[in-house]
């Protein structure tokens, strides 16, 4: 690389970002210092200030500056609900297309047994805790439908259990769209022994 | 087996972990039943790629094709082979517990094609929820007998005699069963439990508690000084029943 040795770590750094390999990280670092001085100073500014001030909400965990995040702090969401999710890009898959007004759980991750991911490390002693506090009456497991996803939404479903409060779990099905011809075995076969009576 | 460079085609395979690697791909350890335990790379199987559409998941059983040289191949065709695995709630735990002894205790490229049967065994086994406990004992048991390992439960250590059911054993993991008289420095276990254990047909409840904490320390053995990681977990398990019965 014959960049010199500032604009070479610029675009080492901004191979960190996913998707991001030399060449694009190069095209990026040259669109910043040719042509966008500005917008190079507003994402500094913005990436600085982010790091420093964005931890986790007090209340569910996802990532936020405040002590507790808008949905949490918010009046006007049904707080009986909770909808348990893996992270906060789920947070806002579910906002954005299911019209679900109640509260989230984020766990920032999935029990691995293998890999020493226990229930401390995605927070169920802080969920225990604020299922006890009663304001909670039922919990939707929206854990991915991976294996890692199913053994974290056994773990959630045998607690809440325990404390009275009922838990339901979004259903596997086929995509909507999809042929079946087409949809992976497993997928489908999971659809068949969960079909619905019309 | 030598890990050089090869090619297979669609061999008969489970997946025992995996784990994410750069941006779409997938890094795992799976257990195949003529090339034993590999390290295989899945490119571009994440995120919202056309690859996507077949999942890979442990504990299904998988029809394989990889290529590649030494210790990472890459994955280039999978797909599953028989019906898709029921493994649920705590019997999803124990086959986890059974992926760490396949990682901790076999070694790459070393085949097992009698251990892959087991494998699948304890699978359906604990898929069926019936005696899950005592399908984890016999699978231990199967595991460390394939590996060589394999402890005489059915005799007397010292003179060679065949274990009295009715009598009490000390048993020593380096040494083996011996009639208890005075304190015992390793497991107290009763002849009952080894001759039921070593004949894979474990009866009560008794058996099935001494048996969990003789294999345990047998276990201990092979295992070495490092914890395993799903007993860890399991011990901080909010559940009793799981806590107790996953591994």
């Amino acid at each position: 690389m014959s960049a010199s040795p500032l604009i070479s770590r610029l675009i080492e750094a901004l191979r960190c970002l996913p998707g991001v390999g030399p060449k694009s990280a190069q095209r990026m670092a040259y669109q910043l210092l040719e042509r966008d001085r500005e917008g190079a100073r507003r994402l500094a500014a913005a990436l600085e200030e982010s790091v420093e001030r964005v931890g986790h909400c007090s209340e569910c965990r996802t990532l936020t500056e405040d002590e507790v995040c808008k949905v949490c702090s918010s009046n006007n969401r049904e707080r009986s609900l909770m909808c348990v999710v893996e992270t906060p890009a789920d947070v806002e898959a579910v906002e954005g297309s299911t019209g679900f007004r109640g509260l989230y759980f984020v766990l920032m991750g999935h029990l691995s047994p293998l890999d020493g991911i226990g229930p401390q490390d995605i927070g169920l002693d802080l969920l225990e805790k604020r299922l006890k506090a009663g304001e909670v009456k039922e919990v939707i497991l929206a854990t991915n439908p991976t294996v890692e996803g199913e053994a974290t939404a056994h773990y959630i479903a045998e607690m809440v259990r325990a404390l009275g409060i009922s838990v339901t779990r979004l259903a596997h099905g086929i995509p909507l769209g999809g042929e079946l011809e087409y949809i992976d075995a497993d997928t489908l076969a999971h659809a068949f022994t969960g079909r619905k009576a019309l | 087996m030598n890990p050089s460079a090869q090619r297979i085609e669609l061999h008969p395979a489970y997946i025992l972990h995996s784990k994410p690697y750069r941006d779409t791909s997938l890094l795992l350890e799976a257990f195949t039943r003529d090339h034993g335990r590999i390290g295989l790379v899945a490119r571009g199987v994440r995120g919202n790629s056309g690859r996507r559409k077949m999942p890979l998941m442990a504990f299904r059983a998988y029809l394989m094709s990889w290529s590649g040289r030494g210790e990472l191949a890459t994955l280039s065709k999978w797909e599953p082979h028989g019906p898709p695995g029921k493994l649920s709630g705590s019997s999803l735990m124990s086959a986890y517990y059974i992926n760490e002894l396949m990682i901790r205790l076999t070694h790459r490229h070393d085949a097992h094609p009698v251990l892959f049967e087991y494998y699948r065994e304890v699978l359906d086994c604990l898929s069926r929820h019936t005696l899950s406990e005592a399908c984890l004992r016999y699978f231990e048991l199967n595991l460390l007998d394939e590996l060589g390992y394999a402890p005489d439960l059915g005799h007397e250590a010292d003179s060679g005699e065949p274990v009295q059911a009715q009598a009490s054993y000390c048993y020593l993991p380096e040494q083996g069963a011996m009639r208890a008289y005075g304190p015992c420095p390793g497991v107290r276990v009763g002849g009952k439990t080894l001759l039921e254990l070593s004949e894979r047909s474990l009866s009560d409840a008794d058996s099935l508690k001494e048996s969990k904490r003789l294999m345990r320390a047998v276990l201990q053995r092979y295992l070495g000084d490092r914890p395993l990681k799903t007993r860890e977990i399991f011990r901080q398990s909010l559940n009793p029943s799981d806590r107790d019965q996953s591994t």
